[in-house]
């Protein structure tokens, strides 16, 4: 094949990439366009009502209390899993892969069951109680985004050279100082990544807390739990406001997500 | 001065890779060198002395004294890899300064022990420079100052100079030999260059398939 040819072949090739992408932003970007279309007339008086504010307050509270306990529980489990010889390691990384298949709703009813159990009941008799209150909210969020949390930090793990840390092991550095001054450090920007993106499924998780949690207006009310009740009794309207607030706290969290990349990369490059 | 290496009827298995009853003695004050094709080996032999495998089988002494249930971060090596693994996130300056700092060294010890460090490898001038905007030959010296930064009687050599040019590879097998003779410390260097195992070591040993199948004096070495 001539270098003509060739270069035609990469030009198509470009023309095609180029129409998909366009062909999957407007399939994206309509129902984006659906959601504000229909949600920005009554956004004033969704977002300042009683009610959304309510939910608005939970989900925060449940998406970040999640968040933190799924972080500190995926770094040291990502951790084991590509820098240990832990047992069953292989076994282990499927097990966790294994629920990213499963429907959340399903997740929701495995967690039912668990806490509706004598287990669960022994727990409540000492005062912890999962099914139908807050703590139900966090504990669905949790099981749906520890297995995504531990699978984005064990990909950011994976692609450091585990001889870094050896070569620090050679100049004085314990197994934790090597984590801590050299994994850490190297992972910082997909581990801010992780935790945002971990937050913001946890503030649109929807099927565990339904399952384990019900929705019960201004009591156990989420963001989404909030679209579902809208929906529910025919107000559409409602719904769409409040997912377009969905949509600005996406946006917000992304455009946040990026600062703090940049910061992250700025101050390792001592800019 | 240096510390003797010692290796005797050491095994390793990685995967289905395995290194087969190594027995080896590296003198004082020696450069040694591993000489083997890719696959043989040999960075498994640097890296097992260093303690990142635990063997099988066999004994491993730095100095006469048994390693193999010491971690890496108390043999007393200095290691350098081929890609030489240069902390990204650190100056030149921190990277050399990790190991002293790591080790508690006082400030100003550590200060000390890294300006000593950038002079003698002719490095000043980039110590605020991060490691991916430096050229190979400075990778390499920055490399060798973070390896010998806590003064290690051991120096293992995994291929230190086969990403190097032919000029900065003469010049840098000038410092090795230099550093060598100020610092007599023992070197160990594997390398799968013929022409480069003559012409730096005192003996080259050479590794086929898992076993070190002969070990000569070099008497080519310059002297």
């Amino acid at each position: 094949m001539d270098m003509n040819s060739r270069n035609k072949n990469r030009g198509l090739f470009s023309i095609f990439s180029i129409v998909v992408a366009l062909l999957v932003i407007f399939f994206i970007g309509s129902a984006i366009a659906a959601i504000i279309i229909k949600g920005l007339p009554c956004f004033a008086e969704a977002v300042t009502s009683e009610e959304i504010r309510f939910a608005c307050g939970l989900s925060f509270t449940t998406a970040t209390i999640s968040t933190v306990i799924v972080t500190l529980l995926a770094l040291p489990t990502a951790y084991a899993l590509t820098r240990t010889n832990m047992p069953f390691k292989r076994l282990s990384g499927v097990l966790v892969e294994l629920t990213l298949s499963l429907p959340y709703l399903l997740l929701g009813l495995s967690l039912l069951i668990i806490f509706s159990s004598d287990f669960g009941k022994a727990l409540k008799a000492y005062g912890i109680k999962i099914v139908f209150s807050k703590a139900g909210i966090v504990m669905a969020q949790i099981l749906v985004n520890l297995p995504y949390a531990v699978v984005l930090i064990r990909t950011a793990f994976e692609a450091v050279d585990p001889r870094m840390e050896f070569i620090a092991g050679t100049l004085g550095a314990s197994e934790s100082r090597a984590f801590l001054t050299i994994l850490l450090p190297i992972t910082e920007s997909s581990l801010i990544s992780a935790f945002i993106l971990t937050w913001s499924r946890a503030l649109g998780e929807f099927g565990a807390t339904l399952m384990l949690v019900g929705i019960t207006r201004m009591k156990t009310e989420t963001l989404p739990g909030s679209i579902y009740l809208s929906i529910s009794t025919g107000n559409n309207d409602t719904a769409m406001a409040t997912a377009t607030l969905m949509l600005l706290i996406s946006g917000v969290t992304m455009a946040a997500a990026n600062l703090l990349n940049q910061h992250a990369v700025n101050k390792r490059r001592g800019r | 001065m240096g510390r003797t290496i010692e290796i005797d009827h050491f095994s390793v298995s990685r995967g289905t890779f395995e290194l087969q009853d190594i027995s080896l003695r590296v003198e004082a004050g020696e450069i040694f060198a591993v000489l083997g094709q890719t696959g043989a080996g040999k960075t498994v032999l640097l890296e097992s002395i260093t303690g990142l495998f635990p063997g099988s089988a066999g004994m491993v002494r730095i100095g006469g004294r048994p390693v193999m249930s010491i971690p890496a971060r108390e043999r007393g090596i200095g290691f350098v890899y081929q890609d030489y693994q240069l902390f990204p996130h650190m100056t030149v300056a921190r990277n050399i300064s990790y190991g002293p700092r790591t080790c508690h060294y006082s400030k100003a010890a550590a200060r000390k022990r890294t300006e000593e460090l950038l002079r003698a490898f002719g490095i000043e001038k980039i110590r605020d420079q991060y490691p991916d905007t430096l050229s190979g030959g400075e990778r390499q010296r920055t490399a060798f100052a973070r390896a010998l930064a806590l003064e290690p009687e051991v120096l293992l050599l995994d291929e230190p100079f086969s990403a190097l040019d032919e000029i900065t590879k003469e010049k840098l097998y000038r410092e090795l030999e230099s550093l060598h003779e100020r610092l007599a410390v023992t070197i160990l260097f594997v390398t799968h260059d013929r022409s480069e195992a003559r012409r730096l070591a005192d003996r080259v040993g050479v590794i086929r398939e898992g076993r070190l199948v002969s070990v000569e004096a070099n008497t080519e070495k310059a002297v």
